[in-house]
């Protein structure tokens, strides 16, 4: 420890401890002098033996200098001022470098770092690597008869595959058993149960909110610890206890000012009054990424918000609902949990089948990871994020061969400073250094760049994975994880593109560069070694480029593909709002009397053309119910609750008969319209008009389906998507559908101009019908329709934005290369000239070059692209993964880039003054 | 110029150390005079290189087993005197009991092959 210290000592007084050193030599050399003299040489020859005797004083110093300051980091310092030098000298060099390089580290972190949030981050509780959830596998279901499984209704998804069928809910009865059989492996097993969006009225102001259903150890097995009041317990979750909420700390800081503030506070919950009794910490956001639900609810206490089930759901065997997770005692492996738990389940699950068939096909047990929650993000980004994750990848390769061939162009011009270096007694290794400190640094700097790039990057990322959406809920951030990964990435892109041209740099041969200035350009051209390394970088990076360029065509075409298929509707102009009438607490009987009302008061509004409702938007509804024609199942058959007037306001012409009107309410004849498609494929050619259609399903009427009339038959329209076939639809009056069924309405507006102008109006009028009923998902018809094609949206503007990055950082690279080479050939170009080559053959002749790397390159590319594109196959629409128009518009492009990028250098190499250039040497 | 000696001797790595801490035992000396205390007492075999005497001072120093201060020579100018310390001399002890098990040893092994041949 003496030691450390007094060699800071010296290190600090190192100015002083350098003279006394001298000056101890010269003593030394006096010394030795004076003796020879003695020994009777004459004065000079005594002087000249004595300094031979010492031999190179200048390594005497370094070598004792070495004994007392860290010659390393002194070093180091050393060759960080003369990088830093250096890149100020060459501001051109380092700006291009460093700028693609960023932009290269940038894209990387910002892609991580929505990788970090949705598939690397633990949840914010205690120990989560003890979390499972549970779920069950199935065979796949019968396709003929999909009711012949024990699931025999659901509320929640479940995912078929193709060889089977996985689902995370389960009936409560599975619950309680499991909860009983879980003992010895499982210190907890909590249930939860995402509740929708709720609405929620907090001093007289509605709003939705997303809430969760949990049951009374939910918190306890996560051990969460409350910010305010207390958690959801056992006896907030009996049937008949008084209801309780907790809520999100966001959701109370947002309402209350304050986590304390809102303990003790009544809300009304779907117009039920609830005493929020506590708050979440603030970190915790449920077990779903996907979704952050401000309200916790106890699931039995509050299953009047649940369901239309009511106590039925906690018996039935059948209905599956719950989700479940649980915590693995300490010492238990997940395996031993699944083969515990898995027997009682198969036990308790084969008492609930009462066919054969369902026996035959029993769901069975299985536990996953918890440790990052539900999955439900994961399924939806992971592919997208890794097909992304590579784009950037590329573009950081790209990035870091075209800084490596920045690099070694520079090398070559500094072959001779190096050389001497070398000469001088440098060791190789020393030089290498003194290089790699220097790409090092220029990699920090791209680092510190790409940061600033990946911080504008994310915040592009969520606006256009949001996509205005509401209540998106996924968010990136530059935590410790990811500023790691940059600072990796790029220390590792440091080493890696400065390593090849410091090693060719510092090559054996040296002598000749230092004898020879420019022997080795005349005729050697891009055929001397060196040049092969540059040759194959550039390559690589047209044939990345051209792999990005593909990938961009091909997303473009989907994209545009998707947005010019016939929606049969006009989209334009259209302003569309959500209103859910019963769930403010309407009474089910005025439901439908309030709508229409809605619908007549927002008429009335100036600039609005034309008003209506449906159940949901065009593009997203989703309804079928049991529809027969005369006794005929009718597959495929989707059903939209419409109200009057939909197909004036929606602008679908009606081929035949009538649209639906305001008088097609309850008590009066019970119509329908349908599709072209359906008239065609249920009537040939025979006339639909007048023929009846019977709807079953949750539509019955004393257990026997409502019988409705065809009064219309309108053109197709797109229904659900823009995917796929249209199915055939059957337009059902709103009015006409039992009040029950009535819930969330979706209003269309059509307008004279720009719709979201009108959303003011819109909040105003419904405001003035009911005060407890909001407004949501205000957007125009065609954002409605950009959000089901998102996906495609983000990755063509992606794709397009990394391919433009990848042809501008490769273009550089190229240029760099020519230009390197006609500053090497001036020698050559200039004889060629004055032997009466011509100015354009010269220009050709480098150009040639260009062509040739670039068809190497293409070639290469395009054999990949081949390769590559099947992986993206699944994210295109309508389009081939070797499209050949795209395959061959990026080939274009990229020639046409590299020929722009190369005739520049190629056009000063054709200006070579024949005099100068011979006169140089 | 001096005569050189028959034969010179190259020094075993790690034994400067022992050597210099050696020479400074009696009582403080300079460089020049380390250097030319080793090479005639040891009847000119061993010639000890001013490259590597230097840096073995320092690194001597850096150990905190010699101690340097700058005195004036007998000749009256200003030199730089190195001493051992207390260190040094613990140092100088083992490393002379080690160094006595190593020649024992060679003579040991390489005796009775003197004797065969």
């Amino acid at each position: 420890m003496t030691a450390f210290f007094r060699k800071v000592q010296w290190w600090l007084q190192r100015r002083r401890r350098e003279s006394e050193l001298q000056d101890e030599l010269q003593f030394h050399l006096s010394e030795e002098m004076e003796e020879r003299q003695a020994d009777g040489l004459p004065v000079d020859e005594a002087a000249w033996a004595a300094r031979r005797d010492l031999g190179n004083a200048t390594l005497v110093r370094e070598d004792a200098r070495a004994q007392w300051s860290w010659v390393l980091l002194e070093q180091l310092l050393q060759d960080v001022r003369y990088g830093l030098r250096g890149m100020f000298r060459n501001r051109t060099f380092t700006a291009l470098a460093a700028l693609s390089l960023a932009l290269g580290i940038g894209a990387n972190t910002a892609i991580y770092s929505f990788m970090d949030a949705i598939l690397l981050r633990s949840l914010p509780v205690t120990d989560p690597a003890s979390l499972v959830v549970v779920k069950w596998r199935s065979g796949p279901r019968d396709r003929v008869n999909p009711h012949s499984f024990v699931l025999r209704s659901a509320d929640g998804r479940f995912d078929p595959d193709d060889s089977g069928v996985t689902g995370p809910i389960f009936p409560f009865p599975a619950f309680e058993r499991l909860r009983r059989a879980s003992g010895p492996v499982l210190s907890s097993l909590f249930a939860h149960k995402p509740a929708g969006r709720l609405n929620v009225v907090i001093g007289g102001e509605a709003e939705l909110v997303q809430g969760e259903h949990v049951s009374g150890n939910f918190f306890r097995g996560l051990a969460v610890v409350p910010a305010a009041g207390r958690l959801i317990q056992e006896d907030d979750d009996r049937a008949g206890a008084p209801p309780v909420v907790v809520l999100s700390s966001g959701y109370a800081q947002r309402r209350f000012g304050d986590a304390t503030g809102a303990i003790g506070q009544t809300i009304l919950v779907n117009n039920v009054a609830i005493a929020v009794v506590g708050v979440a910490p603030h970190e915790f956001f449920g077990v779903d990424p996907a979704s952050s639900p401000h309200l916790y609810l106890p699931m039995r206490a509050t299953s009047f918000l649940l369901h239309d089930l009511g106590e039925e759901a906690y018996i039935d065997p059948n209905y599956y609902w719950v989700e479940m997770m649980g915590r693995l005692k300490p010492g238990v492996e997940l395996s031993q949990a699944q083969s515990a738990l898995s027997g009682p389940f198969a036990q308790w699950v084969a008492t609930t089948a009462t066919t054969d068939r369902e026996r035959a096909n029993l769901p069975a047990l299985r536990l996953e990871e918890g440790a990052a929650g539900l999955d439900s993000l994961r399924r939806q980004y992971s592919k997208p994020l890794y097909v992304l994750l590579a784009m950037v990848g590329l573009i950081l390769a790209i990035a870091c061969a075209n800084t490596a061939n920045l690099l070694l162009a520079r090398s070559a011009a500094r072959a001779r400073e190096i050389a001497v270096r070398l000469s001088l007694g440098a060791g190789r290794w020393r030089v290498v250094r003194q290089l790699l400190t220097e790409s090092v640094m220029l990699a920090a700097l791209s680092g510190a760049l790409g940061i600033l790039i990946a911080i504008a990057g994310m915040g592009l990322l969520t606006a256009l994975l949001a996509n205005g959406q509401e209540g998106f809920t996924l968010h990136a951030e530059l935590n410790r994880n990811v500023l790691l990964v940059t600072l990796t990435l790029s220390l590792l892109s440091g080493v890696l593109f400065g390593l090849a041209p410091a090693l060719q740099a510092t090559r054996s041969g040296l002598m000749q560069k230092l004898r020879d200035r420019s022997v080795s350009a005349v005729g050697a051209g891009l055929r001397t070694r060196r040049l092969s390394l540059t040759q194959i970088l550039v390559v690589a990076q047209i044939a990345t480029s051209l792999l990005l360029l593909v990938a961009a065509g091909l997303f473009v075409r989907t994209l545009t593909n998707l947005q010019s298929v016939a929606l049969g509707f006009n989209r334009d102009n259209v302003l569309l709002f959500e209103i859910n009438a019963p769930q403010a607490g309407l009474p089910q009987a005025r439901i439908a009397d309030f709508y229409g009302d809605l619908q007549r008061r927002l008429g009335q509004a100036p600039g609005v053309r034309d008003v209506t409702l449906s159940h949901a938007s065009l593009i997203r509804a989703g309804r079928a119910h049991g529809l027969t024609v005369e006794g005929r199942p009718t597959d495929g058959t989707r059903v939209l609750w419409t109200g009057s007037r939909f197909f004036t306001t929606m602008e679908i012409p009606i081929l035949r008969g009538r649209e639906i009107v305001e008088s097609d309410r309850q008590g009066a004849l019970p119509v329908v319209v349908v599709s072209e498609l359906f008239a065609r494929t249920y009537f040939d050619k025979a006339d639909a008009l007048g023929r009846p259609v019977e709807i079953g399903g949750s539509l019955r009427v004393d257990g026997k389906p409502l019988v409705f009339q065809i009064v219309g038959v309108a053109a197709n329209a797109r229904y659900g998507g823009l995917k796929g076939n249209p199915p055939p639809v059957v337009y059902v009056p709103y009015a006409q559908v039992p009040a029950p069924q009535l819930e969330r309405v979706t209003y269309a507006m059509r307008t004279e101009s720009d719709p979201l102008g009108y959303a003011a109006a819109v909040r105003r009028i419904v405001h003035d019908a009911d005060g407890r009923v909001p407004v949501t998902n205000v957007k125009t018809q065609a954002a409605d329709i950009d959000q089901t094609i998102n996906q495609e949206i983000v990755f063509a503007r992606l794709c397009s934005a990394f391919a433009i990055l990848a042809l501008t950082i490769a273009c550089v690279g190229l240029y760099a290369t020519m230009a390197y080479t006609v500053a090497r050939r001036t020698n050559e170009i200039g004889l060629r000239l004055a032997l009466g080559a011509r100015r354009g053959g010269v220009i050709w002749m480098m150009l040639r070059d260009v062509c040739v790397l670039t068809m190497v390159g293409l070639v290469v590319g395009a054999a990949a692209a081949v390769a590559a594109a099947r992986l993206i196959e699944s994210f295109l629409f309508e389009t081939k993964p070797n499209d050949p128009i795209a395959v061959g518009l990026a080939a274009v492009v990229l020639l046409t880039s590299a020929l722009v990028a190369g005739y520049g250098p190629a056009w000063r190499a054709s200006r070579v003054d024949p005099l100068t250039a011979l006169r140089h040497e | 110029m001096t005569p050189k000696p028959p034969s010179r001797v190259d020094l075993l790595r790690g034994t400067l150390d022992l050597l210099v801490l050696r020479t400074l035992l009696p009582g403080p000396s300079h460089g020049h005079a380390i250097a030319k205390h080793i090479q005639r007492t040891s009847e000119e075999l061993l010639q000890v290189e001013t490259g590597s005497l230097y840096p073995a001072l320092y690194r001597l120093e850096a150990k905190g087993w010699i101690t340097a201060s700058w005195e004036l020579s007998d000749k009256g100018k200003r030199a730089r005197y190195y001493r051992i310390t207390q260190n040094g001399r613990k140092q100088l002890v083992a490393e002379q009991s080690k160094w006595d098990a190593f020649a024992r040893a060679m003579g040991l092994l390489l005796k009775p092959a003197d004797e065969e041949a």
